[in-house]
């Protein structure tokens, strides 16, 4: 083959190469773009006085997405009024819930993991497929058990059924099988009990895991939206979830105090999502997709 | 062998103290299993099949609740949105994963900014897009705009359905993304070499080696989803209701209404013995996935 044929040739891919990246970069942003468009659009409104929130819409100008006269207006007002209140109460449920269901799960996955014992296959298919039942499938027979044990409108009603978390269990014990044995025959020699090995070797051990874990259970309890509903209808024990859905069922809504209380409750997780997304990443890479 | 370090200091009486240590470190998850989702499942069956004190387990709820046309209505709803929506949102999952995996400039950025959404409390995404897709909303303008004329979405027994479709994949498909990014990232760079020697275009390259080797986190991403979809509420209850025309009346807020709305316990109880009948024999599939390569057996 001659240079003359051949140099072309070589030119026309180069040009090919370089159209198609630019191509899938531009997919990539556009697809970025319309994942973030609406939370832009809902923290932008919460800067604007609610009467402005529909008013530059049309004809689309940069106006329509960022606000013209910014305000903190709306933030006075949130926090001086029954949101403050919500986003105290959703804050010390989902703390709660991560303090104690790590404990929970850590304690069950460790039993699962590291004790032998007879019929552990059996229990922990039992009780990995019972948790693997979605919590809403049940929420409302549930609800009518917790009314009867007097729960309706408390803190306790509202952590209880977060805590156990099959794929927590799961995660950990996955975890905690990959950390070797003989750490904890050698400590047994030494005379430390199984709570010893379990609190000062096997947690210390398990940070990544036990942050993917506390991940879980924290976004179960910032999303729930259907138990908080059936449990905690009284105003002074409403999650965020619940404050944001009232809000848009009221009549004559202030839709400028709206999205400032949507951006509050989106921007909690989304912060604890940055900062942990290496683990947040990890933890769904042993839910078992792995090969 | 570790059996025989472990037996010599403790003894028998240290395998008992194990079962001990092992049932203590249980009990607290044992418990909360049982009352929290083996009780209220057996509760609801048990209401459901009028199991009681000298009757005998009845299947008349079922008869009552299979001759009402809300509920055989909120059947036929509930399989139309999964028909529909599981496709479309695991096609735009394996799309965006692959399209994310390339080596593009930012990329990681990119990937974050699509899985933002699914931080965001499914309630909050609602209430945002709610308002987006109002008659004199953002979206609308931005159809009028492009020429496309102001559409009904939410307000049309026609468009609510799809309105919602859209709304739960804005939700949802960065994270079922994020599984499949993961099971593209343990496949051997070597095939793709291999495959380009010989040849193969990208097309070929993706049938013939991505999709065969991405498909157990594929089939588990189609099992979480599809159970995902059954239990969607928090949208339908804030955003329809289940109208208009009971067009988006799925089979949680068909449920939830039949609870508290109608105060028809037992009705409930039925359809909650149904849902979980569906969603366990889903999810006994994916636990069987997620045992696949475990160390257990």
């Amino acid at each position: 083959m001659s240079a003359g044929v051949a140099a072309p040739e070589r030119s026309a891919r180069r040009r090919r190469r370089g159209a198609l990246p630019t191509l899938l970069l531009i997919l990539a942003m556009l697809a970025a773009l319309y994942s973030v468009m609406p939370l832009i659009w809902a923290a932008a409104s919460g800067l604007r006085p609610g009467t402005e929130i529909f008013r530059y819409l049309s004809p689309l100008t940069i106006w329509s997405l960022l606000p013209r006269h910014p305000t903190l207006a709306n933030l006075h007002v949130l926090w001086s009024g029954p949101f403050a209140r919500a986003m105290t109460n959703s804050i010390i449920v989902a703390t709660v819930t991560v303090a104690v269901g790590l404990l929970l799960c850590s304690s069950a996955a460790f039993a699962l993991a590291v004790l032998r014992f007879p019929g552990k296959h059996a229990v922990f298919a039992v009780m990995v497929v019972s948790f693997l039942i979605p919590f809403d499938s049940i929420a409302v027979p549930l609800s009518t058990l917790f009314r009867g044990f007097g729960l309706q409108n408390t803190y306790t009603g509202l952590v209880l059924p977060g805590l156990g978390n099959g794929l927590a269990v799961f995660m950990l014990r996955q975890f905690f099988l990959g950390i070797p044995r003989v750490l904890s025959e050698a400590a047994m020699v030494d005379g430390l009990g199984w709570w010893g090995i379990y609190f000062r070797i096997y947690l210390p051990l398990s940070r990544p895991a036990l942050i993917g874990a506390g991940l879980i259970l924290f976004v179960f309890q910032w999303q729930a939206f259907l138990w908080p509903l059936l449990i905690a209808p009284a105003p002074e024990v409403h999650v965020v979830a619940i404050a944001i859905a009232n809000f848009a069922g009221e009549f004559g809504v202030d839709y400028g105090e709206m999205f400032a209380a949507t951006s509050f409750a989106a921007l909690v997780p989304m912060v604890i999502m940055l900062f942990f997304q290496r683990y947040f990443a990890a933890s769904l890479a042993t839910s078992g997709t792995k090969e | 062998m570790p059996d025989g370090v472990r037996r010599r200091p403790a003894g028998l009486t240290g395998r008992h103290r194990e079962w001990l240590a092992a049932a203590g470190f249980l009990a607290p998850a044992v418990v909360a299993v049982l009352v929290l989702r083996l009780w209220p499942t057996l509760q609801a069956v048990m209401v459901a099949f009028e199991v009681g004190p000298g009757s005998l387990p009845s299947l008349a709820n079922f008869r009552f609740l299979f001759a009402d046309p809300e509920f055989t209505g909120s059947l036929a709803t509930t399989a139309l949105y999964s028909v529909l929506v599981n496709p479309i949102q695991i096609a735009l999952a394996l799309g965006l994963a692959v399209l994310l995996n390339q080596a593009l400039p930012a990329v990681g950025l990119w990937r974050t900014l699509v899985l933002l959404p699914v931080a965001v409390p499914q309630a909050v995404s609602a209430v945002i897009w709610g308002v987006a897709m109002r008659p004199d909303g953002p979206l609308n303008a931005a159809f009028q705009a492009l020429g496309l004329g102001a559409q009904p979405f939410l307000t049309s027994p026609r468009q609510a359905l799809a309105s919602i479709i859209v709304i739960v994949s804005w939700i949802g498909v960065g994270y079922w993304m994020t599984f499949l990014i993961a099971g593209l990232k343990d496949i051997p760079t070597q095939y793709y070499e291999a495959a380009a020697i010989d040849g193969a275009g990208a097309w070929q390259r993706f049938r013939l080696i991505t999709l065969p080797l991405l498909r157990r986190p594929l089939t588990f991403v189609l099992v979480a989803d599809t159970v995902a979809n059954f239990l969607v509420f928090a949208p339908v209850e804030i955003l329809t209701r289940g109208g208009p025309q009971g067009s988006t009346n799925l089979v949680m807020n068909e449920i939830y209404n039949r609870a508290f709305d109608q105060g028809d316990t037992a009705g409930a109880a039925a359809a909650t013995t149904i849902l979980v009948l569906v969603v366990v024999a889903v999810v006994s599939i994916q636990f069987r996935l997620m045992l696949a390569k475990d160390d257990f057996s």
